[in-house]
């Protein structure tokens, strides 16, 4: 049976709607009607040019690096976190979402600190002529400081929910550590997993602030694709810099279609994905 | 295989899960370790297991020390009580699992799996669920995966954690019963972890009580039950009344019946209390034992059971007595009724035992 609809909850639904389209949809659709709005040609161009070209690689090449090294990290933090007792457990949760806490800006600021020329470890690093800060391995790391809790949230409440008993049940059965984690965990958080990864992907093609603070922004070097939209627009070249952006937004379009996806295939990450949120909110 | 433990202790932070156990379990035995819960059943159960490190004492393995070997080399089959199969795998794979991860030179051939499967799918009456997955199936099913996966490595021991403790009384009858069977027709030594004492008078052959971490008796059930050696098992097997008893010119009472025979009566003995089974309890007229007033009857198929409110006995504490529906249909005993109890059997026990 429905329920009638009262003017209330009718009122409660259009200023929802209403929020949502000015707030989410609007800008959406400005970002793609800007970028379109000389013809395909010109977006085409736009794209095409040499250093926006070079900005997509180098976040292409950005995001390859830094979602591995913390898919790695994610599960082996969430793995002995959820399966093992040891001391500074609590600290290390605390410290996996240090990344959320602090300002994109103070994090590429620490990088400065640490390997600038005037850093920590500056000088040794000019002695062996390698360049951290204002190239690609200083913008390499600053995203996997701002995407580190992603994936290591999003397993973490799922492992705990599975509990230890099948990985104690496969080393009964004979199996080693090794052979537990393929083929017992491993699938186990398969979808998790993936989850966790396409949110920190589209946050590590996304960063702004920590990224631009090390990258020095150097055209067709050190620019990725959040750093070489705000160029352009500051060189007041908007069909270029909404064409560049409107594939951001493909992207961050696609990462909500996945995600949506895998929570309909895994209505257990819904759970979880609410559970991280509500950490986030506390 | 035989298991002995030695001396084992284990703590958790402030809590000590088991204090200085020893237990021998004979090759082909079926023990039950029964108790309440934080009792350290489980606990000792994961020590044989290898999942827990004794904090002091020795496992020993057909006597050689296996304290420290890692749970993948002591090939133990290990039930839990929530079955934790690999919910990604089909009822086939999950039992094929332990023969699959074994090391190359070790493991059958793929055929020679197939085979051991499908027979144990077989034992486990279950040979067309093959290609199931675990989510397809019940619970008494998923759990007779769990023990087909676990025999599928030939273990010298079975450990069982709470093995039917999720399952409705139904299917946890049917279950104790076959495993009871399977236990018979193959011989590995096995031990089972329950709070019920019910499953573990119908399942063991022996019964390990423990309570506190510590062992309080061992026996065979029907010794455990009729022969508790303290107030705690006496109340743990089972539906018990408690009476104090009282010492009155050098002779021991239960309200108005004699129990001098025995109980310690001389002057300064401890208090002591008596704990009657329900069906040790004796219905008979009025005249003819301990005033008491039906207060009320159920009937529980073969079984009967009345409250009973005792002459001197406080309103809100009435005995429970139990009868045979029989005796029932030729007594027709009703609310309000007035009767007279004796007691068949009785034990006493310190009433300081009473906080235990």
């Amino acid at each position: 049976m429905k329920r009638p609809l009262h003017s209330s909850r009718v009122l409660l639904i259009a200023v929802a709607l209403t929020f949502l389209g000015l707030f989410l949809l609007l800008p959406l659709l400005v970002v793609f009607a800007q970028a379109l709005s000389k013809g395909v040609v010109a977006y085409a161009g736009a794209i095409a040019d040499p250093t926006a070209w070079a900005a997509i690689k180098l976040t292409l090449l950005v995001a390859a690096i830094a979602v591995p090294c913390n898919l790695v990290f994610g599960v082996a933090a969430a793995w002995a976190i959820t399966k093992f007792e040891f001391r500074g457990k609590s600290a290390l949760i605390t410290l996996i979402d240090l990344p959320f806490a602090v300002s994109p800006v103070i994090a590429g600021l620490v990088f400065i600190l640490l390997f600038g020329s005037h850093g920590w470890f500056g000088g040794l690093l000019r002695e062996h002529h390698i360049r951290v800060v204002f190239a690609v391995p200083g913008i390499v790391l600053a995203t996997i400081f701002v995407t580190f809790p992603f994936i290591a949230r999003e397993l973490i409440p799922v492992m705990q929910s599975q509990g230890k008993d099948d990985e104690q049940t496969a080393l009964s059965l004979g199996a080693t550590g090794w052979q537990t984690f393929w083929r017992v965990t491993l699938p186990n958080i398969r979808w998790g997993l993936l989850y966790g990864v396409l949110l920190a992907n589209a946050r590590a093609m996304g960063e702004f602030g920590a990224v631009s603070v090390v990258s020095g922004h150097i055209r067709g070097l050190t620019n990725t694709m959040p750093l070489h939209v705000e160029i352009l627009y500051n060189e007041y070249n908007y069909t270029a810099a909404f064409a560049v952006a409107s594939l951001l937004a493909l992207l961050a379009l696609l990462t909500l279609a996945g995600k949506s996806f895998l929570e309909w295939r895994q209505p257990e990450l819904r759970h979880a994905a609410r559970q991280s949120l509500d950490r986030t909110r506390s | 295989m035989s298991i002995a433990l030695r001396g084992i202790s284990k703590q958790f932070g402030e809590f000590a899960a088991v204090k200085d156990v020893d237990l021998d379990v004979p090759t082909g035995a079926l023990i039950a370790l029964l108790g309440p819960s934080g009792c350290g059943k489980t606990t000792l159960l994961r020590i044989i297991a290898g999942l827990e490190t004794p904090d002091h004492g020795h496992v020993l393995f057909d006597s050689r020390d296996a304290t420290l070997w890692p749970t993948r080399d002591r090939k133990v089959g290990f039930v839990f009580q929530h079955y934790a199969l690999f919910r990604h795998m089909t009822v086939f794979e999950n039992v094929a699992f332990g023969l699959k991860v074994k090391p190359r030179r070790e493991r059958p051939a793929a055929a020679e799996i197939a085979k051991k499967v499908r027979s144990l799918l077989e034992l486990v009456q279950l040979g067309w669920a093959g290609d199931r997955f675990p989510a397809q199936l019940s619970g008494g099913q998923r759990q007779r995966v769990a023990l087909a996966r676990a025999l599928a490595i030939d273990p010298d021991v079975l450990l069982l954690d709470e093995p039917f403790g999720a399952l409705d009384s139904q299917v946890r009858h049917e279950l104790r019963r076959w495993l009871r069977r399977l236990h018979d027709e193959l011989h590995f030594t096995s031990i089972f972890v329950t709070h019920d004492q019910q499953e573990a008078i119908e399942v063991a052959d022996t019964i390990v009580v423990l309570n506190r971490g510590r062992i309080e008796q061992i026996g065979v059930p029907s010794e455990v039950y009729d022969l508790p050696t303290s107030a705690f098992v006496h109340r743990f097997l089972g539906q018990v009344n408690e009476l104090p008893v009282q010492v009155r010119d050098g002779r021991a009472f239960v309200g108005p019946i004699d129990i001098s025979n025995s109980v310690e009566t001389r002057a300064g003995a401890p208090d002591k209390i008596a704990l009657i089974r329900p069906h040790e309890i004796e219905i008979g007229p009025e005249a003819a034992g301990w005033p008491a007033v039906v207060v009320a009857v159920r009937v529980i198929g073969p079984i009967v059971r009345l409250e009973l409110c005792a002459e001197g006995q406080p309103a809100n504490e009435p005995l429970e007595a139990e009868i045979s529906r029989e005796r029932f249909e030729g007594e027709r005993y009703d609310v309000g009724q007035k009767v007279g109890l004796r007691f068949r059997r009785w034990q006493v026990y310190p009433a300081s035992g009473t906080a235990a």
